[in-house]
């Protein structure tokens, strides 16, 4: 037995409270398996729709509390220094359980689709004769509850993530439960399961990027934290080609969550393929943590040497602008138009970050939340328009809906006109905002892209609104399915914020300015 | 194997001061051992077969795993090899086997210059990353891990110490990862029986139930006209049983032809 | 010795894994390229450790993080790919993404199992 460790180890200081909204979020997620292995059947629906709710809505609440209590103010590093209680990480922790919460309505709703959206045995091989008794009579698989619960929790342990380690191991944390979750899908479930493979290897492989990418950073700076990443950019004898392919690496790993250009490539298999409430919460929570993530990186990390890779990220801003309005033109499938509008969407964000100054992050900030409301939205609303085969997400199949169904046409033309950023809608400020941020910055070529790319990018919303009013519906005409309790209060609240956000928009972007500062 | 440094000074004069710090052993079995990891690794994604392919890339692990060990860090070493060749490479393994040991990669290009495009990507960046290392790396020497564990009394407390002091958070937090990992794996592969399974004694019962016929069921073409398996036997009272053709077979009406009595013994239908 | 070595070695590691990635079509081989890449990763920490002044030890415990997070999501990943072999007797990945047009007629003949009813089930 070795004497010295008993002496030597001093545990580091954790401050509980301030941590607490991630440690309520994994542990009611721990609640849930519990529940999911000792509950009967027939509770674990009502059971577990309650604890995921119950566990957002209080993780709510402890963020809002430690943000009245001026831990936005007094940004404080706790666990060994491995987190930052700051204004911008409990600001996106925040973003990421109001937009869990709605994306939480979504995936518990089971009336739209009798028995809900995720399959019932995910192990039944599809096409089999089980496989048809279960999409006729059995109930979703409940597990869902908890998985999402993780992938929350490790979203907002990613967004607050103050080393590079935590920052990976949360990586992990919120992938591998969205990577199971998309393969759940009740009908077309080969789809489904092709897009949780794809998800999965391309995850993988540029997680594999993400972790070379701290090597390099650790053999530059001796330390993986990124106040001594920043003080080794300024002071380190070694050469910055180190630090700078360290960068290049973690951005790979960063941009792919976050759906950027060049690694863009799974997101419209998987925005399609994906069960719709996943999708959802992809294009909501995701792209709200894997800008967390970019957002720290790059102003805590990497402020300082930013003059030499500002250029290299314009140029991925200006690329995922275009090719993702480019393409989002093309799409006839609805899902497939929606994703590649979230790859433009990522690069309207990124032009924001790259302004690097104090509006750059609140307009970042903003622009994530009101882009996460009306995209949950028109994904619940896409959920709604179905045939005997599930949802129809083809585009013709849309065609005349706007006399059928007269209030979803009304409110999906609100939402297409919102992602077109037309204004009095929160799509509007939101582009505003990060435009006039990255002007502020310098950043005019950027803004001049944004713009050409948004006017681009109007065309293909215009014309679902054009298929929806002005053509003849088809005579197999897919149903509008009538909303349950739960889709109702997501699309109501989704929609109220997109508006809201469009004509008061100082509510939101006024507690995003508060909370733009880092802790270093 | 190994200098023994039990310096006193700090890290970083020990460098400077003992570029020597690695001795002629060490230096020779990293050159061996490298040189097998990197071929191995060129094997393994050259490998046309899978099980070939897999047994390569243990071979690559565990030559990096006694390479940990040289360089004295023996638990990461053993860790590597049991967690990594032990464990995941088994894994692995049991799912080649799953889906077929002879499923082997077919080597042809299915995009034009993909190969081409692959070694390109694979060189270029290999060259990139280890010409920066080397060029960033210009003076620096290694001094061995010695004087590093001999800190917190060697290498397995310092580790802990390490693990539980500044890493805690992150060590903490693995946890939810194989929690998901342990769920996941259990949704994808748990079929949920419906029901108990019956017993033999409970099928037996079941068959002399009243209401149901003990006897063995009559096979397809039972009675019936013809003896294609797509014609339903035909019961004692003359019903046509279901349970006697497969559910894969779609039944078929007869025309006349099929029912008409077929003379065997003079050479079939054809006079 | 000169840690350069072992950084080359593992820089060579990690382009081969890439090359891996970018030529195998097989799901499975795919993933063990994958591996290959952390593995290079892992060495890199360890080499980090014998030539970096900094917290000593650190690479290695950087090294367990990344064993125990490969082992996770290899766990999920194989679960992933057994499944979709299940479904497609195949684990290459050149036809990821071509089953948009054929799911929906092999979905439809899905219940035709229901049309013909079997009075005495499973215990034929």
């Amino acid at each position: 037995m070795n004497p010295v460790l008993a002496a030597d180890i001093t545990l580091p200081h954790i401050n509980y409270g301030a941590i607490a909204p991630i440690l309520i979020l994994l542990g009611m997620a721990c609640v849930g398996v519990l529940a999911e292995a000792f509950l009967p059947r027939t509770l674990r629906y009502p059971v577990q729709v309650l604890v995921s709710l119950v566990a957002q809505v209080a993780g709510l609440a402890t963020i809002i509390g430690l943000a009245l209590s001026n831990y936005a103010k007094k940004p404080t590093l706790t666990a060994g220094d491995a987190l930052a209680v700051d204004g911008p990480g409990l600001f996106l922790q925040g973003a990421v359980l109001v937009l869990g919460i709605v994306a939480t309505l979504l995936i518990a709703e089971r009336s739209v689709e009798r028995g809900g959206a995720f399959v019932a045995q995910a192990a039944v091989t599809a096409g089999s004769e089980a496989d048809a008794e279960q999409a006729r009579r059995q109930p979703s698989q409940t597990e869902i509850f908890p998985l999402s619960l993780f992938a929350l929790g490790g979203m907002m342990l990613f967004v607050s993530a103050n080393d590079l380690l935590t920052m990976f191991v949360a990586l992990e944390v919120f992938s591998l439960p969205l990577y199971l979750m998309c393969a759940l899908a009740r009908r077309r479930r080969l789809l489904s399961q092709e897009a949780a493979v794809k998800y999965f290897l391309l995850g993988a492989f540029s997680s594999a990027f993400f972790v070379y990418g701290i090597a390099m950073l650790y053999g530059f700076a001796g330390s993986v934290k990124f106040h001594d990443i920043a003080v080794a950019a300024i002071s380190s004898g070694k050469s910055d080609l180190l630090m700078f392919i360290g960068l290049a690496m973690l951005a790979i790993g960063l941009l792919f969550k976050a759906a950027a250009v060049p690694f863009h490539v799974w997101t419209p298999d998987v925005y399609q393929g994906a069960p719709t409430p996943v999708t959802a919460l992809m294009a909501s929570c995701t792209k709200v943590a894997a800008f967390g993530g970019i957002l720290r990186i790059f102003y805590v990390a990497f402020l300082d040497s930013r003059w030499d890779w500002r250029p290299v990220i314009g140029v991925i801003a200006v690329l995922t602008m275009v090719i993702g309005a480019i393409l989002a033109v093309t799409q006839t499938d609805i899902k497939r138009l929606l994703a590649y509008s979230s790859i433009a969407n990522a690069g309207y964000v990124l032009t924001g970050v790259l302004a690097m100054q104090k509006d750059g992050i609140s307009s970042s900030l903003f622009y994530l939340v009101t882009y996460g409301f009306t995209v949950l939205a028109a994904f619940g609303l896409v959920t709604l328009v179905r045939d005997q085969d599930g949802e129809a997400t083809h585009l013709s199949r849309w065609a005349g809906l706007g006399r059928k169904a007269p209030v979803l046409a009304g409110v999906f033309t609100f939402l297409m006109l919102s992602f077109a950023g037309i204004p009095l809608t929160s799509g509007f400020t939101g582009k505003f905002a990060v435009f006039s941020a990255a002007l502020g910055g310098g950043q005019t070529t950027l803004v001049i892209f944004g713009v050409l790319s948004s006017v681009l990018l109007a065309f293909p919303y215009l014309r679902v609104v054009v298929l929806m009013y002005l053509q003849e519906p088809a005579a197999d005409a897919p149903t509008v399915a009538v909303p349950g309790a739960l889709t109702s209060a997501a699309l109501a609240i989704g929609a109220i914020v997109t508006l809201l956000l469009g004509v008061w928009p100082s509510v939101l972007l006024d507690v995003a300015n508060s909370a733009a500062q880092f802790v270093g | 194997m190994t200098h023994v440094l039990a310096h006193p000074l700090a890290g970083q004069v020990l460098a400077l001061a003992s570029p020597g710090a690695m001795g002629t052993g060490e230096k020779v079995a990293f050159w061996v051992l490298g040189i097998i990891a990197l071929g191995c690794a060129i094997a393994m994604v050259a490998a046309r077969n899978a099980m070939h392919s897999a047994l390569f890339l243990v071979v690559t692990m565990f030559c990096l795993g006694i390479f940990y060990i040289i360089q004295a860090g023996p638990f990461i070493g053993m860790a590597q090899i049991i967690v990594y060749t032990g464990a995941i490479m088994m894994l692995f393994l049991f799912v080649l086997m799953l889906v077929g040991r002879d499923v082997s990669d077919s080597l042809i290009e299915t995009l034009r210059g993909q190969r081409t495009a692959g070694i390109l990507v694979g060189l270029g960046l290999a060259g990139l990353l280890g010409g920066g290392i080397a060029r960033a790396l210009g003076s620096i020497d290694a001094k061995g891990l010695e004087q590093a564990n001999a800190t917190h009394g060697g290498n397995v407390p310092g580790l802990a110490a390490l693990m539980f002091t500044r890493y805690v958070f992150a060590f903490e937090v693995t946890s939810a990862l194989l929690i998901t990992a342990a769920v996941g794996a259990m949704i994808l592969a748990h079929v949920q029986r419906n029901g108990e399974k019956k017993t033999q004694k409970e099928q037996s019962r079941e068959r002399f139930a009243e209401g149901n016929h003990p006897a063995p069921k009559a096979g397809p073409g039972v009675f019936a006209h013809s003896n294609s398996v797509a014609t339903p036997a035909i019961l004692p009272d003359g019903t046509r049983s279901a349970r006697s053709i497969s559910p894969l077979v779609e039944p078929r009406e007869l025309t006349a032809e099929d029912t008409r009595p077929k003379d065997t013994l003079t050479g079939g239908g054809n006079q | 010795m000169h840690p350069v070595i072992p950084y080359v070695v593992a820089a060579l590691l990690f382009g081969v894994g890439v090359y891996g990635v970018l030529v195998r079509r097989n799901a499975v081989l795919l993933l063990m390229s994958i591996e290959l890449m952390l593995n290079a990763v892992n060495l890199m920490f360890v080499t980090a450790d014998t030539s970096i002044v900094g917290v000593p030890r650190s690479g290695q415990v950087f090294t367990l993080f990344v064993i125990v997070l490969a082992a996770a999501e290899v766990g999920v990943g194989l679960a992933v790919i057994l499944r979709f072999f299940r479904l497609r007797a195949s684990v290459e990945t050149d036809g990821v993404g071509a089953a948009t047009e054929t799911d929906a007629p092999r979905e439809a003949d899905a219940p035709r199992a229901a049309v013909r009813p079997d009075p005495d089930g499973e215990a034929r």
